[in-house]
């Protein structure tokens, strides 16, 4: 119930931030409502996965890893995964809001060719917020690492996921904006920029924790 | 291309174009004028000069019947200025160009339009402004900023990119240094970048309740200012800031002769685009005159014609009224026009009505820039230092 309690309470600033992430998902892309639905359980599965393995983390030798200056380097590196993840989803994939001329330019084969890697794009999204050290979860984990047993680790991380997701179910409504091709071409720029972004932060992170070993 | 037709002038006698220009000469003089501007013989010339440059140059636009032509030389004085200006009273001020953390907390920094987009949801949602600037203070601050932005999108929409914007200059000036382009075809989905920027940089402002494009994407902090290098991040914030620069202020308006940082790019300009639906301009094409010949598409600067356009009688949300299609469509088939008008309205009153206020908006923003930036040429040559 803690764990819970803790999740509720913090949930809208995970919203916050993992709204960046997700309205750009969510924006991208065309199809039904149920897709759109799916598109946020994948996401929520990364993030869950990403949860659970922080639960793992608190368990045992996270402590010591997490003081140590691999911290940055490995937050760092899961950013630059996601980032390229959607950078490719971003600017790669088939987006056609527009006639003529701009059709030329983007004929080539595209990541839309390869429906495996756009399925998991939301889900590594959700897996590296699901690894943001944001202020909230850095309390899970201290109260998580506290009781020192693995599946009450772990129960507490579910737990808590499900807290902070209640704030996540609401986002299927923004896939009421997918009819509008130009916000859908939007959307997915967007999420390609976000990729930039987190894979920017991640350099740095890299860059910090190297510097700092 | 041979131009086998000519463009129809709204070509003004010299005495009425005189008697139209006349109340600018007024109005700039008023806006312009004050006890500080005839503190010595150099700020006088400074203002004379000024005066003279600005409404020579409304004078013609008014007598030729063209707008572009001669806005363009304006803004790009203009842009050009104002860099002399800020970094000269940036060094007078501070001594240097970066910003550094006593600056910060002491809410130094000067307030720029682009940043008011990223304030409107903090603002709503903890009554804060998220930028470490003054919010009365007399140079560059918060409010000030605002109230010329409501004003100049009430009046100009989007025109204030193309009327107002103390950046646009730049790119407008390097778009012209070539006489052809050199890249010709730029896909139209990059024409939704700048609403993506927009919207990833409101998100990102409103959970980081920071400015995130200008800590991290603002191309002209290469020639304003930026925050002092004292880490790997602030490091890597300078190299993104230099690169776009170069890449979307210099090296593509070159090459493409567009104003690519706006057009394809801008956060501002984006959400610039959507005032020009409240404002009472708009840029309209007579599609009985229009014979598709497409020059417009090709010399839009902000990609805001295109091949609906000519179909629709429009340009596109992004429109930002520089008259550069008006000026080049050689069957005078495109015009400003005010919205509830008809298009069949004889004579250049449309346009004149929409220069009265675009006009006295770039002389307001854009004339102190000016006159200090010949002030400090004129100290420049007399005393070998301009600050």
């Amino acid at each position: 119930m803690e764990a819970f309690l803790l999740g509720l309470s913090s949930g809208v600033v995970c919203l916050a931030y993992c709204a960046p992430v997700l309205v750009p998902c969510l924006m991208a892309g065309s199809g039904s409502t149920a897709r759109t639905v799916g598109v946020v359980l994948r996401f929520l599965a990364g993030r869950l996965l990403g949860y659970l393995l922080f639960g793992l983390a608190a368990w045992g030798i996270s402590e010591s890893l997490l003081r140590s200056g691999y911290r940055e380097s490995i937050i760092g590196l899961a950013y630059m995964v996601l980032a390229v993840a959607l950078v490719l989803y971003g600017f790669l994939k088939e987006r056609r809001p527009c006639t003529g001329s701009c059709a030329e330019v983007f004929g080539a084969p595209t990541i839309s060719d390869r429906p495996r890697l756009s399925f998991l794009v939301p889900a590594l999204a959700g897996l590296a917020t699901g690894l943001n050290l944001c202020p909230p979860f850095l309390l899970a984990m201290a109260a998580a690492a506290q009781k020192g047993s693995l599946p009450y680790s772990l129960l507490f991380f579910f737990l808590f996921f499900l807290g902070t997701s209640l704030f996540l179910v609401p986002a299927p409504l923004f896939g009421l904006l997918k009819p509008f091709p130009a916000i859908r071409t939007v959307g997915r720029l967007a999420a390609g920029l976000m990729g930039v972004y987190y894979f920017i932060s991640g350099l740095i992170m890299v860059a910090g924790g190297i510097k700092s070993l | 291309m041979k131009r086998d037709f000519q463009s129809p002038s709204n070509h003004q006698s010299f005495l009425s174009a005189f008697l139209l220009a006349l109340p600018m000469m007024v109005l700039t003089f008023a806006m312009l004028a004050g006890p500080r501007r005839f503190s010595g013989p150099s700020q006088t010339a400074a203002l004379i000069i000024t005066l003279l440059f600005f409404n020579l140059l409304f004078f013609l636009m008014v007598y030729k019947g063209r707008t572009d032509r001669y806005r363009a030389v304006l803004f790009v004085t203009y842009a050009v200025a104002f860099v002399i200006s800020f970094i000269s009273h940036l060094i007078e001020a501070r001594g240097s160009m970066a910003l550094t953390e006593a600056n910060l907390l002491r809410a130094e920094a000067p307030f720029c339009h682009i940043v008011i987009p990223m304030t409107l949801i903090p603002a709503a949602l903890t009554k804060t402004i998220i930028f470490p600037g003054s919010i009365l203070g007399a140079f560059a601050s918060i409010s000030g900023m605002f109230v010329l932005w409501i004003g100049a999108s009430l009046s100009l929409g989007r025109g204030f990119c193309g009327w107002a914007c103390f950046f646009g200059g730049l790119e407008d000036g390097f778009s012209r240094l070539l006489r052809r382009p050199v890249i010709k075809r730029i896909g139209a989905v990059w024409t939704y970048l700048p609403f993506a920027v927009l919207l990833v940089v409101v998100l990102t402002a409103a959970v980081a309740l920071s400015p995130t494009y200008c800590l991290w994407l603002c191309p002209f902090k290469a020639v304003t200012e930026y925050v002092q290098v004292t880490s790997v991040k602030t490091f890597i914030q300078m190299v993104i800031f230099l690169s776009l620069f170069a890449g979307l202020v210099v090296v593509l308006p070159i090459l493409t002769k567009r104003r690519t940082q706006c057009g394809l790019f801008c956060p501002f300009g984006a959400f610039q685009s959507f005032t020009n639906k409240v404002n009472g301009f708009d840029i309209r094409i007579d599609k009985e005159k229009c014979v598709k010949c497409g020059i417009c598409v090709q010399k839009c600067p902000t990609f805001s014609m295109d091949d609906e356009s000519m179909a629709s009688g429009r340009s596109r949300i992004t429109c930002m009224k520089c008259g550069k299609c008006v000026d080049a469509c050689p069957k005078g088939a495109i015009s400003y026009h005010i919205k509830g008008a008809g298009l069949a309205a004889k004579g250049d009153g449309q346009r004149l009505l929409f220069l009265y206020p675009a006009f006295l908006f770039l002389a307001t923003m854009g004339g102190g820039s000016v006159s200090d930036a010949i002030l400090r040429i004129i100290k420049l040559v007399t005393t070998g230092h301009i600050v």
